[in-house]
Formats: C-alpha cells, sequence, structure tokens
C-alpha cells in the first residue's frame, strides 16, 4: 500500500536535501519528541539559529516528518511500500534510507502511542456492597424486606465515578443470572470459531 | 475443600501458591510483618522499609515480597469479616501447607490481639451513603410581623449536619418549623424508635 503526499507535505518535507545528514538526524529526533510529548516551540528554535534556517521552516519539517511516520506506522506499510512513498520527493539515496531506517526503528513504539489515543469507556474500578432488612416504617409496622445496595466505583481517563444501585435479591440473582449466560457465550462454538481466527 | 475464613468458599488459588513464599520467612520475622500489615489494615501508615529489611534475609524479589503482604492482608481481613477465631484460622492455614506450628500459632497470635479493632475499622468502612453528623438547634420567638401586629409565636431553626460520603464533605441542612410541626416531628421520631425497639 503507497502513501500518497499532498503537494503541501510534499513541500514541508522539500528542505530535508538542504539541510544536510546530521541535521536530518536532529529533525527526525525531534519529531519523535513531539509524538511522545507534544510540541515544543523552544527546541525548534535552538534548532533553526544552530542550522541557520528559518524557524517556520523546521517546524514545517517537523511536522511534515511527524505525519509521515504516524501515516507510515498507522498503515504498517512495508520497505518497499514505504521507500515507493517517499521516492516521489525526489531524494538522494542517502536521505531516503536515512528515513527509511527512522521509520523502522520506531514503528512499534509510534503504533503503542496511537493505540493509547482510542476513546474509552467507563471501566470497572470496584464494587462495595451491603446487605439490609427494612422491618418497619412510618407507613407500615412489621416487614421484612432485604435489601442490596451497591455502590459501583468507575474509572475513566482517570477520572473516578462512583454509581450507587440498590436492589432486591430476587432481581440481584436475575443479574447474576444474566451475566453468567453472557460469559457462557464464550464458550459457544460461534465464539470459539472467531477467537481460533483472530489467534 | 470449604474454609471458614474464606467464607466457606474454597480457598483462591493464588493464596495457596504464596503460602510457600510465607514459609520461606522465619516465625519472628513473619510475626512483625503481620504487625505491620495490621497498621495497614487499621488505617495506620504501613512503614515498608521495615518489611523490605525483614525479608532480605529470605533473599525476596520485590515481586515476592509484595505478594506476601498481599496474603497476609487477605488472610488476616478475611478472618475478621467472617468473625473465624484465631484457633480454628490457625488449623486451617496448617491445613494449607503453612509448615511449623510456630508460624501459624505466631500469626494467629497477632490477629487474636487485633481482631476487635480489626472489626470495628471494617465496620466503619463499610458501604454508607450519608451519615448525620450533628443536630444544631435555636427556638426563636415571634413578636410581630409586616403583616400582623401581634404575632407570638414561637419558631424552631434546625441544622442537620450531613456526610457525603461520597464526596467527604459535611452540608449543612438548614430546616425551620413551626411549634405544631416540630412537635409532629417529634412524635413520628418516638414512634420510628418504638418501632425500632419492638422489631428486634
Amino acid at each position: 500500500m503507497l502513501l500518497v503526499l499532498s503537494a503541501e507535505h510534499r513541500a514541508h518535507l522539500g528542505c530535508l536535501p538542504r539541510v544536510g545528514g546530521a541535521a536530518v538526524g536532529e529533525l527526525g529526533r525531534l519529531a519523535l519528541e513531539q509524538l511522545r510529548r507534544g510540541a515544543a516551540p523552544r527546541a525548534c528554535e535552538a534548532a533553526a539559529r544552530k542550522l541557520n534556517i528559518g524557524v517556520d521552516t523546521i517546524q514545517h519539517a517537523v511536522e511534515g516528518l511527524v505525519y509521515l511516520l504516524t501515516e507510515s506506522s498507522k498503515l504498517m506499510i512495508s520497505e518497499v511500500d514505504f521507500q515507493d512513498s517517499i521516492h516521489v520527493l525526489g531524494f538522494s539515496d542517502e536521505l531516503n534510507k536515512s528515513l527509511l531506517q527512522l521509520y523502522l526503528d520506531n514503528r512499534k513504539e509510534i503504533r503503542s502511542i496511537l493505540g493509547e489515543l482510542a476513546p474509552r469507556l467507563p471501566s470497572y474500578h470496584s464494587l462495595e456492597w451491603r446487605l439490609d432488612v427494612q422491618l418497619a416504617s412510618r407507613s407500615l409496622r412489621q416487614q421484612i424486606k432485604p435489601a442490596v445496595t451497591m455502590k459501583l466505583h468507575l474509572n475513566q481517563n482517570e477520572d473516578q465515578t462512583a454509581q450507587v444501585l440498590q436492589t432486591d435479591p430476587a432481581t440481584l440473582l436475575h443479574l447474576i443470572q444474566q451475566l453468567e449466560q453472557a460469559l457462557g457465550e464464550m464458550k459457544m462454538n460461534h465464539c470459539r470459531r472467531i477467537v481460533r481466527n483472530m489467534k | 475443600q470449604r474454609f471458614r475464613f474464606c467464607g466457606d468458599l474454597d480457598c483462591p488459588d493464588w493464596v495457596l501458591a504464596e503460602i510457600s513464599t510465607l514459609a520461606k520467612i522465619s516465625s519472628v520475622k513473619l510475626k512483625l510483618i503481620c504487625a505491620q500489615v495490621l497498621r495497614d489494615l487499621l488505617g495506620e501508615a504501613i512503614e515498608y522499609e521495615k518489611i523490605l529489611k525483614l525479608t532480605s534475609d529470605a533473599k525476596l524479589e520485590s515481586g515476592d515480597v509484595k505478594a506476601t503482604i498481599a496474603v497476609l492482608s487477605f488472610i488476616l481481613s478475611s478472618a475478621a469479616k467472617h468473625n473465624v477465631d484465631s484457633e480454628s484460622l490457625s488449623s486451617e492455614l496448617q491445613q494449607l501447607g503453612l509448615p511449623k506450628v510456630e508460624h501459624a500459632s505466631g500469626l494467629c497470635r497477632s490477629y487474636e490481639e487485633k481482631q476487635s479493632s480489626l472489626q470495628d475499622r471494617l465496620r466503619a468502612c463499610s458501604l454508607r451513603l450519608s451519615q448525620l453528623g450533628s443536630v444544631r438547634w435555636r427556638v426563636d420567638y415571634t413578636l410581630s410581623s409586616s403583616e400582623l401586629q401581634e404575632v407570638n409565636e414561637p419558631l424552631v431553626h434546625l441544622t442537620f449536619n450531613v456526610r457525603d460520603r461520597e464526596c467527604e464533605r459535611m452540608m449543612a441542612v438548614p430546616v425551620t418549623l413551626s411549634a405544631n410541626k416540630f412537635r409532629v416531628l417529634l412524635a413520628g421520631e418516638a414512634q420510628g424508635r418504638v418501632a425500632a425497639g419492638t422489631s428486634m
């Protein structure tokens, strides 16, 4: 699968041949830092001063590299496809080789960073419960009414929320039965076939 | 096989696995580690460096040290939860393979000393949604108002201080009642007390 680079993208990366081999390594490092920690304008300014090029050009070049690396890692394109995709930029063989090396060295890490960006639903943290029996109320004396009170603690992106629920034992047993049925589905042939194929 | 300290259920596999780690520690050091774990369960700070020093002789890795703390935590809190006496706990731990008589009996002696404080602490930590902290009151006497020149009515102000367990904050709920309403409230409360007494 080939990457199609837009004209703007190509223009941004166009400054790379001018800066020389060592500088390309430096820009590559800046691109990876940006992926790991976010944009760092001061680092770009320092690089611009060292290489004697405009800050904007450096920034575009770093962003161009970031986009190239993330798109390639996202699609997990092969070496050959990567080389063919950047061939259109018309760079020297040496530059192409360093870009390829940059991609291959870091694609696993980039993929794990991209994996963490997916949105997450609230997940289970813990469950507190309590069993009560209501013996009397203002309206009615001499009762026996059991109730289970639960506090479900959930985690969502480092936010902790809690949900309080109350039910009688019969409904709770029904709930447990439904959940056990859901777990039982995993053992059915249909699920087994899919799990086998995914492995 | 059912164990009382596990709530009459099977002992969890990970507990069985870690009993052999406990056996590697000398019984004297085990009792000291127990004391630290009990401090943690009772809400005081645990001194992790002391535990590391105590386990250094047995040459346990850091994962094993954490597992030791976890299994002791489980045994002590679960035994308190199911109100197991220290004799039964000792015999059940020996059935699980806690080898020497000193290990099991030392552990159970520490447990016995702290059993009731542990149970009090667990009772206090039980699920509680809100809790009445205190009630403050004031009685005013209204002399006159813009509507009527001679009012001469008593007025009761109550403030219920409620602790919301969810956000751990005290909330003040102010209520103002006329004398008659207040008498109704008191009558209802008295009936509630009677009902609580007779329903047991």
